[in-house]
């Protein structure tokens, strides 16, 4: 079930949310957990078993560790726990992908398995491999009451997109939180942008792109324009899907963390990647990056750290070649900033937003592309490499067609709006107009993103394959 | 105001809007059909464990939902007029609004459907027609977006490459140019269809082609204006302010007298079924719309000579216009009527037989596979 969906709007939604603030205190957590599951197995409903066999056998094997501390059980415990899990994930992400390659580069002819991926795999494993890693560790304490650990990890805000809700965030949270209408207005406040966000932006800007791909005349102002259109609908599709996971923790008394910060108006991709995925980012920093020796060591064993860490991160999003290459060529550029350009960039504004939004434009068309030789093609084709035609009636049109989204979506990527909105609220009387308004302008916006939902089919979800 | 307080006032008025909007989506009792998007809407799935354990629950009804919601229409016709007004955008999936009339937008010619419509017409030629007495003619109709896209700013294809294409590849059939009889007035501002009474002069042209020495004094045809508004097949797709057509029909003395046989459902039928003008589609009231195989037989005429015209749904609204000329007309839709079963409905001797396709249907994939 996806947010931006009728039956969630308006059947579950509505229904959890008065079962939840009915509730006392104590079942909170209980009808959390349960509309979760109902959640998860609305869209996976054989795969919910799968998912509450690997908390059962994290809560187990984090007891083990607990029970066995400094002892060799408590290796046993964790390296059973880590090695499921990761075995799970590759078993149903990636198992088709090495028998392809395998059976590209040696002639064999495996079968493959073609297992459907269960939903939101990839962010609840690292959710268990968080907990799992910060028990053993000693960084937080055993969760001893099986209902508590598997509402955190189904939880179903942030269950199928993120963000990547580290236990240790929530741990507290998960016993004793309240709901009050600060939390609750500021919840459907950030709940609503985010699905205007991913409705009225991103779905919009999808369109776009599907006319490009579908077009047999592409020019060289269409491969740019898909280029600059397909980065803001994966931003506004993956922030506002946060926007609206972040807004639902708060109705339900959690506080989650960000996980976008205006990634384009960053001047180096190493502050693009404090923007963007946050979550993700700092997962990889805390459990893989460091724990490799992180930047605490020699220059090529530092690379190297690097290297291994954004190939995984690209191999997190897909498994396909070309979420490897858009993850290393990450690292790469992450590389040549910490050897050199960095520096230079630091002082020169205006290049380093230059830099940065060039580069992004290139990575999302690699990310977007259904193969690495299609990836290779269309960059070719944006540098004028095959003689491609400037332009054409038909670039022109949906230039025109779908120039006021676009234009709303660049300047809905910077902070430009937010700012503006805050110098308002700075006058007494203009504030008191907006507190009026702001409940009603809500409110058409979700008509607004209704009559969408209603009209069309088109509302896919990106994040969905990961 | 303090902020808590503010807060819950915020909180409260959003809140009853979803609430409300939920229990309605609750309690409303199921439409059956929708009249402006003609199809009959998803209905409650039913549950079972099955159902639920392979999921087809769950996407039935989301379906459902979506099908069911309050307001729907409104809904809809909202988001037209945001996308149009608003947002600015051009068309609404490719349906656009243009001198007041609804069009689909058709941006290029696809090879594929081309090649299927041209070896469906010649292998029908080959095999019933080749070495007979009959007289082969090709007319082709042009869509809406032949008199307004391009001078719209609309994406539209180069009719001129695929009338070539078809005529080049049809040759062993006489053409029949109609193009310059047409306008944008002469089809509905909802439909794709052409109106019958603007078409008068194109069937007398196409009769007028195919008969040497046909008598141009006609009787005068009634013009029957129906009350009941008729909504288009794009009026339910753009969810527009756009007011609906109306249908008319024309009839004479020699159509009330005329017998025509449904051998589809081997029953008479009316020219005009008056009762389909209320039915889903109103267009079916001419001929009764969308069967394979039609004979207008006509005891007052002058002649023997008979027509067979393989049509689209255009077909039905002209047919009617050029049964003086003829004793019988047999239409057929080989879109639905299988190729080998042709002979058992016509014995093709010395016939006039006139292929009448709209672009629409030629440049099509689906339309003859």
């Amino acid at each position: 079930m996806l947010f931006s969906s009728i039956p969630f709007l308006f059947y579950f939604l509505p229904c959890v949310l008065i079962a939840y603030y009915l509730a006392p205190k104590s079942a909170k957590t209980k009808v959390l957990l349960l509309a979760s599951l109902l959640f998860y197995g609305w869209g996976e409903p054989i795969y919910v078993f799968l998912m509450l066999g690997t908390i059962l056998m994290v809560y187990l094997l984090g007891l083990g560790i607990e029970k066995y501390r400094d002892g060799i059980g408590e290796k046993l415990c964790f390296w059973a726990a880590v090695i499921v899990s990761l075995g799970l994930l590759a078993f149903f992400k990636y198992a088709d992908f090495f028998l392809i390659n395998v059976n590209r580069f040696t002639g064999a002819s495996f079968p493959l398995l073609k297992i459907a991926l269960p939903i939101g795999i990839s962010f609840y494993t690292f959710q268990v491999l968080s907990y799992i890693i910060d028990v053993y560790r000693g960084k937080v304490a055993v969760q001893k009451s099986f209902v508590t650990l598997a509402t955190y990890i189904t939880m179903f805000p942030q269950l199928i997109a993120g963000p990547i809700v580290r236990y240790a965030d929530v741990e507290r949270q998960l016993i004793d939180r309240e709901t009050h209408f600060s939390k609750i207005a500021y919840g459907i406040r950030r709940f609503i942008l985010g699905l205007g966000k991913k409705v009225l932006i991103a779905n919009i800007l999808g369109e776009f792109c599907t006319h490009f791909r579908a077009s047999e005349e592409k020019t060289l102002v269409f491969y740019w324009a898909y280029a600059i259109a397909v980065s803001l609908q994966i931003y506004f599709d993956f922030s506002g899907y946060s926007d609206m996971a972040i807004g639902l923790g708060s109705m339900l008394g959690f506080q989650f963390m960000e996980n976008f910060n205006y990634p384009f108006i960053s001047k180096s991709i190493t502050e693009f990647w404090r923007r963007w995925h946050m979550s993700l980012g700092t997962w990889f920093r805390d459990y893989v990056y460091i724990p490799l020796g992180g930047s605490r060591c020699s220059l090529p064993r530092n690379l190297f750290n690097v290297f291994v860490v954004w190939m995984l991160t690209g191999f997190w999003h897909g498994a396909e070649w070309n979420f490897i290459a858009w993850g290393l060529y990450f690292g790469i550029l992450l590389i040549i900033e910490k050897l050199f350009l960095l520096k230079h960039i630091e002082k020169k504004r205006f290049v380093g937003h230059v830099y940065v939004l060039f580069v992004t434009l290139i990575s999302f068309v690699i990310f977007d592309a259904e193969s690495l030789s299609l990836a290779f093609s269309h960059i070719m084709e944006m540098f004028d490499v095959g003689g491609t035609p400037f332009t054409s009636v038909e670039t022109m049109y949906y230039l025109e067609s779908y120039g006021f989204i676009l234009l709303m979506a660049i300047v809905g990527a910077t902070p430009l709006p937010k700012v503006m909105v805050e110098k308002v609220k700075e006058n007494t009387n203009i504030r008191r107009v907006v507190l009026v308004f702001e409940p009603i302008v809500m409110v058409v916006l979700l008509l607004v993103v209704t009559a969408y939902l209603v009209d069309g089919s088109f509302n896919p979800f990106l994040y969905f394959r990961f | 105001m303090e902020k808590r307080k503010i807060d819950m006032i915020y909180s409260l008025i959003v809140g009853t809007f979803v609430l409300g909007l939920s229990i309605i989506c609750w309690l409303k009792p199921a439409d059956d059909i929708s009249a402006t998007e003609r199809r009959e809407l998803t209905q409650f799935p039913k549950v079972s464990a099955e159902t639920i354990l392979d999921g087809s629950f769950m996407e039935k009804f989301e379906t459902y939902a979506l099908d069911q919601f309050p307001m729907r229409e409104t809904f809809r016709s909202v988001k037209a007029n945001i996308q149009k007004y608003v947002l600015g955008q051009s068309d609404n999936k490719g349906i656009y609004l243009a001198e007041g009339h609804l069009s689909q937008m058709d941006a290029s010619i696809s090879d594929v459907a081309i090649e299927r419509s041209v070896n469906k017409l010649s292998s029908v030629y080959n095999t019933y027609l080749k070495d007979t007495d009959t007289n082969v003619y090709l007319s082709i109709i042009p869509d809406k977006n032949y008199f307004l896209a391009k001078e719209n700013g609309y994406l539209v294809y180069d009719y001129g490459e695929l009338y070539d294409k078809v005529t080049d590849e049809l040759s062993q059939m006489s053409y029949i140019e109609i193009r310059d009889l047409l306008a944008i007035e002469d089809y509905y501002r909802t439909d794709t269809h052409w109106k019958q009474e603007c078409i008068v002069d194109v069937a007398e042209y196409l009769v007028d082609s195919m008969v040497t020495g046909h008598n141009n004094s006609k009787s005068d045809y009634e013009m029957i204006t129906l009350e009941t508004p008729f909504y288009g097949v794009y009026y339910g797709q753009a969810a527009l302010s756009v007011e609906p057509d109306t249908l008319t029909y024309l009839n004479s003395d020699v159509l009330e007298n005329c017998l025509v046989y449904d051998h589809e459902n081997q029953r008479g039928i009316p020219v005009y079924d008056l009762n389909k003008a209320i039915g889903r589609d109103g267009y079916e009231m001419y001929l009764s719309g969308s069967l394979s195989v039609i004979t207008v037989e006509n005891p007052n005429a002058s002649t023997d000579k008979e027509l067979v015209l393989f049509r689209d749904s255009f077909g039905s609204s002209i047919a009617p216009l050029m049964v003086e000329d003829y004793a019988k007309i047999t239409l057929l839709d080989i879109r639905y009527l299988n190729e080998n079963m042709i002979g058992e409905f016509v014995e093709f001797d010395s016939q006039d037989v006139l292929f009448l396709y709209s672009t629409s249907v030629l440049n099509n994939e689906s339309s003859f596979r």
